[in-house]
């Protein structure tokens, strides 16, 4: 019995030191963010800071892909009272879900820089990761084959001539079909979100919310509505149906990457794929021809958003740390040539190394943009109601009219 | 201290970590979530604060729910058709790695190890499987192109996707349970063999009459685990469909292989309606346990006292 109560005491003393260095120390900051493909350079970035500024900074990337999301994880630390001191939101709606702990970033200097700042009445609260785009994205290689200019797509008649003429050539042109789609449940968000987008705001000034107003009230106008169908019903039509109906990401950009397949319906974060794929073609975005009327201009906004907890101990620090990612030489160089991201600041010179990053820069710079409008409506309408829609019309269980009166009615139930 | 006092001592003592492991990650989640059920808790209500008492509202609401009722539907078919498939599966795999086949040790083993592998690992691994290979081995051969065929994906329409969560389900479980009833054959008297063999038994006669009633208590226990696990499956489901695809259900459109553990996640995280889930997670448990009980009682009465 001694014994045992030695090895109790002694377990016990070990347990307590095991616990004791495990202890968080004070001082530091916490940021967490939603990009695990850069999760390795940002912790990079995260040391030498910590070296010139003396501050220690612990970074967890959390999502990607279908497994866990950012989301879920603040929910557990905000409940755990372990809130980061930096974290990011994707939009108005996860702003609201955490408004009553984000900080007013209005008087910081990196807010004279960029465009594109996340603002709630007017004042700012969030400080963009970086600027992404999508529309669609060319072989710009197959196009000249084919005789298409990618110039004239900026609208729908001008792709039903194009995927016809490219449809036609396709054994010509090794292709196994016009366009790259996804449309299979775990897919959701390139049709619900990204697609669906189109209909909010393709052809609207930037930033203006007229369509997304009357949808939330419910006032849909069935003519905007019967263009954008008809685009889907295009996408859908000149996408390899394997790809669109049971493909994840990997068969959809692979598709694309390797060449047989035209377009693609994705965004500028495809380029480390392209890279990994050694895609040796020439590529870029042209605009979505979402509406008969032209619309010259493809989708760009900052995907995300650093905003500080205001609870936080650390406030000065974690404002300095946004503050030298702007303003730095090695801030800056981590935004572009380590993460490879299209920076949001106009102080920032540097290009990012992917061609189709440089195509959203290009048609940035042009003032070519339309808003992302999709965050306005919730992620449970968009993955739980929009999604199966979408799917359905790809699998060809409903035709345009009833996708028609389905997405009416889901707008009706707002 | 006496030897008897000194047997109990230790006896608590090794005891305890294990009761305090189980009342922190079972009793009290438990019971807390019960209790959350019957609240309005939302993602961003820091636990123990700012929530109202609802009553059975989220039951009510999940009760009117298309997309709840259309999940337990299909979770209810998937469960009888993989307990089905997975048990008579596991029965014949024992039956012949128990025989005098040679190599049988290797066989075993080979049976088991999918069971070893992660649900999310065989859930992408198996849709490349049924997207990809399958529709390869359809193009190179010939008298299989309908394999090729983008109508006939198993994954593309909703009872084939379901019945292939049930085929990952099955190739996953049916080694571990194969393992249970070996246990079970090898442990048959070898005296009642011989007794049947002199009486002029056949092969099926031996199996009917001998090995089943024999093993039944290994019924009671692969037939308890099949049902539950089935009935809690999430994530082969999660990785090898996503709930895809869609299809409506009393009028509203909703995602066909969904079954009733990721419908409950999705209403949780994807709905931020973390009261809603709970709620639902409550019913998931009550029916799990009626099924159960109800399962292992018929079981139990087949049971022979030796």
């Amino acid at each position: 019995m001694k014994r045992l109560i030695v090895f109790v005491l002694v377990l016990a003393v070990f347990a307590g030191t095991a616990f004791a260095s495990g202890a968080p120390e004070g001082g530091g900051i916490t940021l967490m963010q939603n990009k695990p493909e850069i999760d390795a350079m940002l912790q990079e970035y995260g040391a030498i800071w910590s070296e010139s500024s003396g501050v220690d900074i612990t970074i967890k990337s959390v999502g990607g892909g279908s497994g866990a999301d950012m989301g879920q994880q603040l929910r557990a630390d905000y409940a755990a009272g372990e809130m980061p001191d930096i974290f990011t939101i994707d939009g108005i709606e996860s702003y609201k879900e955490w408004e009553s702990l984000i900080l007013d970033l209005s008087d910081e200097p990196w807010v004279d820089e960029t465009a594109v700042a996340f603002t709630v009445d007017g004042k700012v609260y969030g400080m963009p990761v970086a600027v992404e785009g999508w529309g669609m994205a060319y072989n710009a290689d197959v196009l000249k084959a084919a005789g298409v200019d990618p110039a004239s797509l900026v609208n729908y008649d001008a792709y039903v001539d194009a995927f016809a003429k490219i449809d036609a050539m396709k054994g010509q042109l090794g292709l196994d079909s016009v366009v790259s789609m996804a449309a299979s449940a775990e897919m959701g968000w390139v049709t619900a979100h990204h697609n669906f987008n189109s209909l909010l705001s393709a052809g609207l000034p930037y930033g203006d919310l007229s369509v997304v107003n009357d949808l939330l009230a419910g006032n849909v106008d069935q003519r905007r509505l019967s263009e954008y169908a008809d685009w889907v019903e295009l996408l859908f039509t000149y996408a390899d149906p394997t790809v669109l109906t049971t493909g994840n990401y990997d068969a959809q950009v692979g598709a694309f990457a390797t060449g047989k397949a035209a377009f693609l319906h994705q965004g500028n974060w495809t380029d480390p794929n392209m890279a990994a794929a050694n895609a040796g073609f020439d590529m870029a975005f042209a605009p979505h021809g979402a509406l008969h009327s032209d619309t010259d201009g493809i989708f760009v906004a900052a995907p995300s958003f650093y905003v500080i907890n205001a609870e936080s101990d650390n406030i000065a620090a974690a404002k300095q740390y946004l503050r030298d990612l702007v303003e730095t030489e090695a801030g800056q160089n981590y935004m572009v040539n380590e993460a490879g991201m299209i920076p949001a600041f106009a102080n920032v010179s540097l290009n990012p190394a992917g061609q189709l990053s440089r195509s959203v820069q290009e048609w940035a710079a042009q003032g070519k943009v339309y808003s992302w409008s999709q965050y306005y409506f919730s992620g449970e309408f968009r993955d739980g109601t929009l999604a199966p829609i979408y799917n359905q019309f790809a699998t060809g269980q409903i035709d345009k009219a009833r996708f028609m009166a389905l997405l009416t009615e889901a707008f009706g139930s707002l | 201290m006496n030897h008897y006092q000194r047997n109990s001592a230790t006896f608590w003592l090794f005891l305890t970590p294990v009761l305090v492991a189980f009342a922190l990650v079972i009793v009290v989640p438990f019971f807390v979530g019960a209790y959350y059920s019957l609240t309005d808790w939302n993602a961003t209500a820091r636990a123990g604060q700012g929530l109202t008492f609802v009553g059975l509202a989220n039951f009510a609401r999940t009760f009117q729910d298309p997309g709840f009722i259309y999940s337990f539907i299909v979770t209810t078919i998937y469960t009888i058709v993989n307990v089905a498939l997975i048990n008579v599966l596991a029965i014949a795999l024992s039956l012949v790695v128990t025989s005098r086949l040679r190599l049988r040790n290797v066989y075993r083993m080979g049976f088991f190890i999918p069971y070893l592998i992660g649900g999310l690992v065989l859930g992408y691994l198996w849709q490349f499987i049924f997207n990809v290979a399958v529709l390869s081995v359809g193009e190179s051969i010939g008298f299989l192109s309908f394999l090729a065929d983008p109508e006939r994906l198993l994954l593309g329409r909703v009872p084939t996707a379901i019945f292939a969560i049930v085929i990952v389900g099955t190739w996953q479980y049916a080694g571990y349970i194969m393992m249970i009833y070996v246990a079970a054959i090898e442990g048959v008297p070898e005296e009642l063999y011989e007794a049947s063999r002199i009486d002029g038994a056949s092969e099926w006669q031996k199996f009917r009459s001998i090995t089943v009633p024999m093993i039944a208590q290994a019924f009671t226990i692969t037939m308890f685990l099949t049902l539950v696990t089935s009935f809690k499956q999430f994530d082969v489901n999660f990785a090898l469909t996503s709930g895809g695809p869609a299809t409506t259900f009393m009028g509203k459109p909703i995602f066909g292989s969904q079954l009733l553990a990721m419908n409950i996640y999705q209403t949780a995280f994807t709905g931020n309606d973390l009261a809603a889930g709970q709620a639902r997670a409550v019913i998931f448990f009550i029916v799990l346990v009626v099924f159960s009980v109800v399962q292992v009682t018929i079981n139990k009465r087949k049971e022979l006292e030796m």
